[in-house]
């Protein structure tokens, strides 16, 4: 290995003096430097890539390609990782302060790196993932220091800041676990670990986080980063010593607290926070066997939990929620007087209310209040009980007067006959004429004297004839039989009209078609001797009218 | 007085000689009208208005029978001055006569039929009263014409109604509006007439005065 080193370190060291030009150019030796420089480089930075499955850079007869993408395959992760350590440096720039310490020993400054790696990958299960981000980034840090340092010097300076920063880690450490002690050397194969089932079952572990856990986030690619770097941590133990102890003293660590300051805690209460994180996320593989053993037992001892501790749990629940709420700032329902500031927007509808009603409620409407009215108004109507409002009657205080009807037409007599008549009146009350009371009572009578008939005639008890009553009126040619049906006693056909009445004619009446042409002529003749007949009547009339007014003496007087 | 003191006189005068015995008091008639004034005729003249010479053409007779015949008084009609003109007569029974007569001429003349107007020569306390619309409320344009026609009525309905009610007659001569009948029922009639120039309905018009009218008719 050294003089391997040796050789990459020279070959390193070689193609650095190399003129640029000169690369331009196919070159046997040059191409041989540039391998072995980057075999060389490429085991350096092997320890600080965990998940790289290369040992080595496989140079001897493989392509440029091929070279260059078994660089890719360790680097690419690694950069990852270095960058979030510098996003973490950037965001805490007091660590870079903390980073730099004075080295002594490489191995030393490895052993405490990995010791570090272990305590927070213990850490993990307690600690959110920025932590793992942190020991991402602190090895990602670590790898691109040492990617950028070309030259073997540099990793001195590369393992003081390691140390730095695995200082930093320590300090950033704020949970104090078991795993804080750190520097404990003795690393020994205890009967309780073998580290060949270890890597059993970390190989097993990472194979179903893998398959399960594809397209996860960084943390989780940390996550397993970190378990492959575990994993490869543990490989490396096989290569390197160091690395066994190293693993012997994180084995012995947990052992060493579980021997030495065994208490309750240490077993159940942490365990049983490791045993959740497991459940919540990627539990680092890390815990080991020691570990797995507790958690076994922790998980036979919650099965079997008896009823006493599941009251007692279920109390203890109870109680710490009740503290809680008594802890917390009363709801504004328990407060006293709450304004609408006080509370949240139409937090009122949630609540029931009691308050005074002044108003009596609204009746609700339901089938059988509107059924017991409507039977109400049914029964009502049967009985015909109206609570109608009855008007007062009004007593008459006097006789009720005349109205005079006011008429609208022309008066036909003249002013002077009226106020003669006006005058007659005064002076001769008798020759008033008929007051419209009068009128009024003789209307009556008649009509009292026409229904008493009618009904008469009804009955047939009494007969009495209709009252002659001699006046003009138009006699109706009705049948007889109709005018029987009605009243088939007392009306007599006698009323009817008589045949003369119905027509006076003589001689052959031919209608208005049938006339012949002389017939029509003959009548024309007749109608203008009668029409000449009269004008002359009329006109000796008018002369003889208009002779007697010419005689008539001067003086008479008219009206 | 005189007798006394005659008396008087003569008795203390017996020495003397017989008394002078005065002459008898005159007795006169009452003078008649033809008379009174100093045995001058009177006339009355009264002008024709354009719009009422051919009715007055139409109408002579019935004018100037009442006239010549009852009141006594000659009448005529100068043409060219358009003027009716009338006079006493030496036998016109009563100087008032001649007055009635020209009242009963002036009424013809305003517009009043011969019928109405010859009961101003048979009734004594008839008067004709004449106002314009623009005394009770001036009125102009579309606003003076709807009075005329409020105080109408459909056909002359609403005068006809007033004229019965108040037994006045009436003639409404475009603005100018002449009233014949006795004073109480001029009033009443004016009164009317005002009411329904101010704009009144006539229906309102019509209740008051049937209330007005009932409550006079009572009174006989």
């Amino acid at each position: 290995m050294a003089n391997t080193n040796n050789a990459g370190a020279e070959a390193l060291r070689r193609l650095k003096e190399v003129d640029p030009p000169s690369l331009l150019a196919p070159n046997p030796t040059l191409s041989e430097t540039a391998r072995a420089a980057s075999q060389y480089l490429f085991s350096s930075i092997r320890p600080f890539s965990q998940k790289c499955p290369l040992d080595q850079l496989l140079v001897d007869g493989y392509d440029a390609e091929q070279i260059w993408h078994q660089i890719d395959l360790q680097t690419q992760p690694l950069l990852s990782t270095l960058r979030r350590r510098v996003n973490q440096f950037v965001k805490n720039p007091d660590e870079i302060a903390q980073l730099k310490v004075p080295s002594s020993v490489a191995k030393k400054v490895e052993a405490k790196n990995h010791e570090e790696w272990e305590q927070e990958s213990d850490d993990f299960d307690e600690e959110l993932d920025e932590d793992d981000d942190d020991e991402d980034d602190f090895e990602g840090v670590e790898k691109e220091e040492k990617n950028g340092g070309s030259d073997g010097e540099e990793e001195e300076d590369d393992d003081d800041d390691d140390d730095e920063e695995g200082s930093e880690d320590e300090d950033e450490d704020e949970e104090g676990e078991k795993e804080k002690g750190k520097g404990k050397d003795s690393g020994i194969e205890d009967k309780f670990l073998k580290i060949n089932e270890l890597n059993e079952y970390l190989e097993k572990e990472e194979n179903n986080y893998e398959n399960a856990e594809e397209a996860d986030d960084g943390d989780e690619d940390s996550e397993e980063d970190d378990e492959l770097e575990k994993a490869g941590e543990f490989e490396m133990d096989e290569d390197d010593e160091d690395d066994d102890e190293e693993e012997d003293e994180d084995d012995e660590e947990e052992e060493e607290e579980g021997m030495e300051n065994a208490r309750y805690d240490d077993f159940f209460v942490g365990k049983k926070e490791k045993s959740s994180k497991r459940k919540d996320q990627l539990v680092e593989e890390s815990e080991d066997s020691g570990d797995e053993d507790d958690m076994e037992s922790n998980k036979q001892k919650k099965r079997t939990a008896s009823t006493h501790e599941k009251q007692l749990e279920k109390i203890q629940s109870e109680i710490e929620l009740m503290e809680k709420a008594n802890v917390e700032p009363k709801t504004w329902s328990m407060q006293g007087e709450v304004t609408a500031a006080n509370r949240p927007v139409d937090s009122l509808l949630a609540v029931n209310l009691d308050f005074e009603h002044n108003v009596r409620p609204t009746p609700v409407i339901t089938e059988e209040f509107t059924a017991s009215i409507e039977d109400m108004i049914q029964k009502r109507i049967i009985e015909g009980l109206f609570n109608d409002v009855q008007r007062a009657p009004r007593l008459p205080s006097k006789a009720p007067r005349e109205v005079k009807e006011l008429d609208d037409n022309k008066s036909k007599k003249g002013l002077a006959e009226m106020y003669e008549q006006e005058y007659v009146q005064k002076i001769d009350p008798t020759s008033a004429p008929l007051s419209s009371k009068d009128k009024l009572k003789n209307e009556a009578s008649m009509l009292f004297k026409r229904l008493c008939l009618k009904l008469d005639a009804l009955s047939h008890f009494s007969f009495a004839p209709k009252p002659v009553i001699e006046d003009m009126s138009f006699q109706t040619n009705v049948p007889a039989l109709a005018m029987e049906e009605i009243a088939p006693v007392a009306v007599s056909d006698a009323a009817m009209l008589a045949p003369e009445e119905v027509f006076d004619g003589k001689g052959d009446v031919k209608e208005e078609a049938e006339l012949t042409q002389a017939e029509r002529k003959r009548r024309r003749a007749n109608k203008k001797r009668k029409f000449k007949a009269d004008a002359v009547k009329r006109s000796e009339k008018k002369a003889r009218s208009e002779k007697k007014e010419d005689n008539a003496i001067p003086g008479q007087v008219n009206g | 007085m005189q007798s006394n003191e005659a008396s008087s006189s003569m008795d203390v005068d017996t020495v003397s000689s017989k008394a002078k015995v005065l002459p008898p008091k005159p007795k006169f008639k009452p003078l008649k009208p033809h008379e009174m004034a100093s045995g001058q005729v009177q006339f009355r003249k009264v002008s024709v208005p354009p719009h009422r010479y051919t009715p007055l053409h139409k109408l002579w007779m019935e004018f100037y029978t009442p006239i010549y015949e009852q009141m006594k008084i000659d009448i005529r009609m100068n043409k060219r001055g358009r003027k009716v003109e009338l006079k006493t007569r030496p036998d016109t029974p009563d100087i008032s006569n001649l007055q009635k007569c020209a009242d009963f001429v002036h009424a013809f003349m305003l517009g009043f039929d011969v019928i109405d107007a010859i009961a101003i020569l048979r009734l004594d306390e008839l008067y004709v009263e004449s106002f314009e619309i623009k005394d009770v409320k001036t009125l102009r344009g579309d606003h003076l014409s709807r009075a005329i026609g409020r105080l109408s009525g459909k056909g002359g309905k609403t005068k006809f109604t007033i004229e019965n009610a108040t037994k006045t007659r009436i003639v409404i001569a475009d603005t100018k509006i002449h009233i014949l009948g006795s004073f109480a029922n001029i009033k009443v009639a004016r009164d009317s007439l005002c009411y329904l120039i101010m704009g009144s309905p006539a229906g309102k018009v019509y209740s008051k005065l049937r209330a007005i009218t009932s409550r006079m008719a009572e009174r006989f």
